[in-house]
């Protein structure tokens, strides 16, 4: 087991407190509107319903009669398959069956490949409180942009205390106690040409489980608070190439003051991991003491964590090569 | 300059010297070499391990791993300092655990 690394998992706290915002068809329709082509063509008065299910359904069952199990919290989409089916029903028989739809919880009714809904048909789902939209787009195409979208929308988002900065590639969120040099250590990683994304605190998001994206709070972006210094404007000091609006999440550093540290990891076989939202991300703690330049550590392990992205990681690898030299001397 | 010159009583520099056999089966590398200096930095006297005619610092990482100290390999330990006996008393231990290894 001695030369096994040991993998150790931080939690962080702000990943326990998970919100899934809450999207309705006013917000889906006012970020996405215009990328899914939507027209809305009646039932204003839906708009605030909710979406509950980040993803699209196909009410054909529905529409033939069939209740039992439908997925009434989704987006309905009327492709050209319920657009036939509802035109070889008679009148009533549509008329009843669009009806019970509309009635269903549902958030709205999207008509794809560019097809009217008849004015009929419109004006019940104007008085039962449905929004219809319609889009040209085809409807396997609307189906696979709309659940991206929707994936996106629903992701958790946890606030993090630390500030985060790309260093080559490597998105680095700096953490620490407030007073350990975290402002001073980002201005010298700006000054070495690096790119801030966000100062102090941190807006991070799960896409899709896989990884996490950081990003700043509208309010604070581009701009830092220095002691003795104050708030400054990054972009107006040192340029539009020093920011950078959202960043994926490599590398977690945690600054620690020298004295709190009993024993630090002084080769780094072993490895730690930083769980934010349920995603484990590389960590490192680096000791504070005054006069290091902690920038430029924070640079290098930024740089190491990219190699081992590359499947290189320089402490096994030595203490591979090490233990087979005193191997061969020994025999 | 007596003054300078002279010693606190604590200050007695105690002189050991031991020779020890690495037995753990991977010999002295990276985890090894850490947990050799982690110890011997708690000590305020001077450690020197020795590997056949290279000498280094018992309390630098790199200078244990360049030792290249495998399993029945034999290390001359020196410490100078106020104390150096218990030093190299845990220090021996630590070999004799085989680094909690094996």
């Amino acid at each position: 087991m001695s030369t096994e690394p040991v993998i150790q998992t931080i939690s962080s706290v702000a990943g326990q407190r998970l919100n899934v915002p809450v999207i309705t068809v006013e917000t889906f329709f006012r970020r996405h509107g215009k990328n899914l082509q939507l027209k809305l063509e009646s039932g204003s008065g839906g708009l605030e319903r909710r979406i509950r299910e980040p993803t699209i359904n196909r009410p054909g069952l529905a529409l033939a009669g069939f209740y039992t199990y439908f997925a009434e919290k989704r987006i309905q989409v009327l492709g050209a398959a319920e657009q036939s089916y509802l035109k070889h029903l008679t009148k009533t028989q549509r008329h009843r069956r669009f009806r019970a739809l509309c009635e269903a919880k549902i958030p709205c009714v999207v008509v794809s490949r560019g097809f009217y809904l008849a004015p009929d048909l419109l004006a019940i789902a104007e008085e039962t409180g449905v929004a219809v939209f319609r889009t040209p787009m085809i409807t396997m195409k609307f189906i696979n942009a709309a659940t991206i979208a929707l994936e996106l929308d629903f992701s958790p988002v946890v606030t993090e205390f630390g500030s985060m900065v790309d260093i080559l590639g490597i998105g680095v969120l700096i953490r620490g106690a407030s007073g350990v040099g975290k402002s001073e250590c980002v201005l010298g990683l700006i000054e070495r040409g690096y790119s801030l994304v966000s100062d102090d605190v941190t807006k991070i998001k799960s896409l899709e489980g896989r990884e996490l994206m950081a990003t700043a709070p509208e309010l604070t972006r581009y701009h830092m608070e220095v002691r003795g210094i104050g708030i400054i404007n990054v972009v107006s000091v040192f340029g539009i190439g020093a920011i950078r609006t959202e960043k994926r999440l490599d590398l977690v550093v945690t600054l620690k003051d020298w004295q709190e540290l009993e024993e630090m990891d002084r080769i780094g076989l072993d490895r730690e991991l930083y769980e934010i939202l349920k995603i484990q991300v590389p960590h490192v703690t680096i000791p504070v003491r005054p006069g290091r330049d902690i920038a430029r550590l924070i640079e290098v392990a930024a740089m190491d964590q990219k190699l081992k992205g590359l499947g290189l990681n320089s402490a096994v690898e030595f203490n591979q090569k090490l233990i087979g030299q005193m191997i061969a001397q020994s025999s | 300059m007596g003054l300078l010159n002279r010693r606190t009583p604590t200050d007695s520099t105690e002189k050991v010297e031991k020779e020890v056999t690495i037995i753990n089966r991977l010999g002295l590398h990276a985890r090894p070499a850490a947990m050799f200096v982690r110890i011997a930095s708690r000590y305020r006297c001077e450690i020197l391990v020795a590997k056949e005619d290279e000498e280094i610092s018992g309390k630098s990482i790199m200078g244990l791993m360049m030792l290249a100290a495998g399993q029945g390999s034999k290390l001359r330990i020196r410490a100078e300092g106020p104390d150096a006996a218990e030093a190299i008393r845990d220090i021996e231990e630590l070999i004799q655990s085989r680094f909690n290894e094996d």
